[in-house]
């Protein structure tokens, strides 16, 4: 039951940033827009395949490729945005720090293959990886003045990411279907983030 | 039995000496219609056998396995032409919606060849709702594509992401479509609708692309 309702919150919250983005995306013509329209869109779709297996079925998908798989597009879609965003790289050397990123995603990524898939995760890994490298070089890249309206879009993919794998941790150590699993409540954290997406990106196209 | 492949050559017979026939771009959009057909022939072969290796019932089978293998396999004669004949960015949306006419008139043939057809309500209602999925998969691709065609990492990518588009609508689809009613009603609808929406938008959303 609170699986279906934190669930439903976030098709809800997922297909709220889609709308809003891809209005915003015909709007402005800006390409930024159209692929956050992607990330969260095909996130929301992953999410309804799984609710309505989950509807119809009362169980999980068995073989799960289809959810995960739009999962993982997903977090293509915000590679690409955060790309497009920052534009051409000056050439600034990377910080140090930046490093933390491969690092803590390998670490993750050994704690997992103890149960999870080699392939899934791989993929996973690599993606996340990406995903918090580029999101703390633009961290970096826009500490600028007049760079530092993109700032917001950047915390907002770092905490994605890092609420994502605490999504997963969770889900490692609690399985009861109650309200005192974290894993629900980083879920819904989860969600919040994609309402807090359309909002940074707007500050960004717009600095 | 169904004799898929009898029912395959008897199809694309006419096509094969039609290609022949024509030249330029009536030639590579007949190829595309064919390839389409083959897809769908490809993909139930791949589909049964991934079933058998997964032990996966027939269920999972049109829920699971089917919708990937279908738009892997509609995707990668594109990819191919793509990345080897580097095409013209207009010409892709042609092609990409030829395949996917192909993969629903050959999956449509088939339905009609298992299932009578008796009922025209129902043949109506599948036949548009089937056929109107593909080409909304189709055009999910082409439009994707033709947006995100600048670089070449932003195609390679993003193209990658579309696949998963298209897989996750084609499985919502199927697992609307098995269900009884209501469920079905909506399965049915939402290719129809998306395809309006496409219609509606989707010329706004390519000029962003220009």
């Amino acid at each position: 039951m609170i699986e279906s309702t934190v669930n439903a919150f976030q098709l809800g919250t997922t297909g709220f940033c889609t709308c809003w983005s891809l209005v915003s995306a015909l709007k402005s013509g800006k390409r930024p827009w159209l692929l956050l329209a992607l990330a969260s869109g095909v996130f929301f779709l992953g999410d309804l395949y799984w609710q309505l297996y989950l509807l119809f079925y009362g169980m999980t998908p068995p073989y799960s490729y289809i959810p995960y798989l739009s999962w993982n597009a997903s977090y293509v879609f915000l590679f690409l945005l955060i790309q497009d965003v920052r534009g051409l790289r000056s050439r600034v050397p990377y910080s140090r720090v930046l490093w933390l990123a491969p690092l803590f995603s390998a670490g993750m990524f050994v704690f997992y293959m103890q149960r999870g898939d080699w392939i899934g995760n791989i993929v996973s890994s690599i993606l996340m990886c990406l995903l918090l490298w580029y999101a703390g070089d633009c961290l970096f890249l826009w500490r600028n003045p007049n760079k530092r309206g993109k700032r917001p879009l950047a915390w907002i993919l770092l905490g994605f990411c890092l609420i994502e794998y605490a999504v997963w941790t969770s889900s490692w150590f609690w399985v009861d279907d109650t309200l005192r699993n974290p894993y629900f409540w980083f879920d819904a954290l989860l969600s919040v983030s994609f309402l807090l997406f359309p909002f940074a990106l707007r500050k960004a196209v717009d600095a | 039995m169904n004799y898929i492949e009898n029912v395959f050559i008897c199809l694309i017979a006419p096509l094969l000496v039609a290609i022949l026939c024509f030249g330029g771009r009536e030639r590579r959009n007949l190829l595309f219609l064919l390839w389409g057909m083959t897809a769908c022939l490809l993909s139930s072969y791949i589909s049964t056998f991934l079933a058998a290796v997964q032990g996966a019932d027939l269920k999972s089978a049109s829920m699971e396995i089917a919708p990937l293998v279908e738009e892997c396999l509609k995707l990668f004669p594109i990819l191919f032409w793509l990345l080897i004949f580097e095409p013209d960015r207009n010409d892709v949306s042609g092609c990409v919606l030829m395949l996917a006419l192909g993969f629903a008139t050959f999956e449509n043939v088939c339905y009609l060849t298992q299932n009578g057809a008796e009922s025209l309500l129902l043949l109506l209602i599948r036949g548009f709702s089937a056929g109107a999925m593909h080409v909304v998969c189709g055009a999910i691709l082409a439009i994707g594509m033709l947006l995100l065609w600048d670089r070449l990492w932003l195609r390679v990518a993003g193209t990658a992401g579309l696949l998963a588009v298209a897989v996750t609508y084609h499985g919502i689809y199927n697992i609307l479509v098995s269900q009884p009613r209501a469920a079905a009603l909506v399965g049915y609808l939402i290719p129809i609708v998306t395809a309006a929406v496409l219609w509606f938008f989707g010329r706004k959303l390519l000029r962003m692309a220009v």
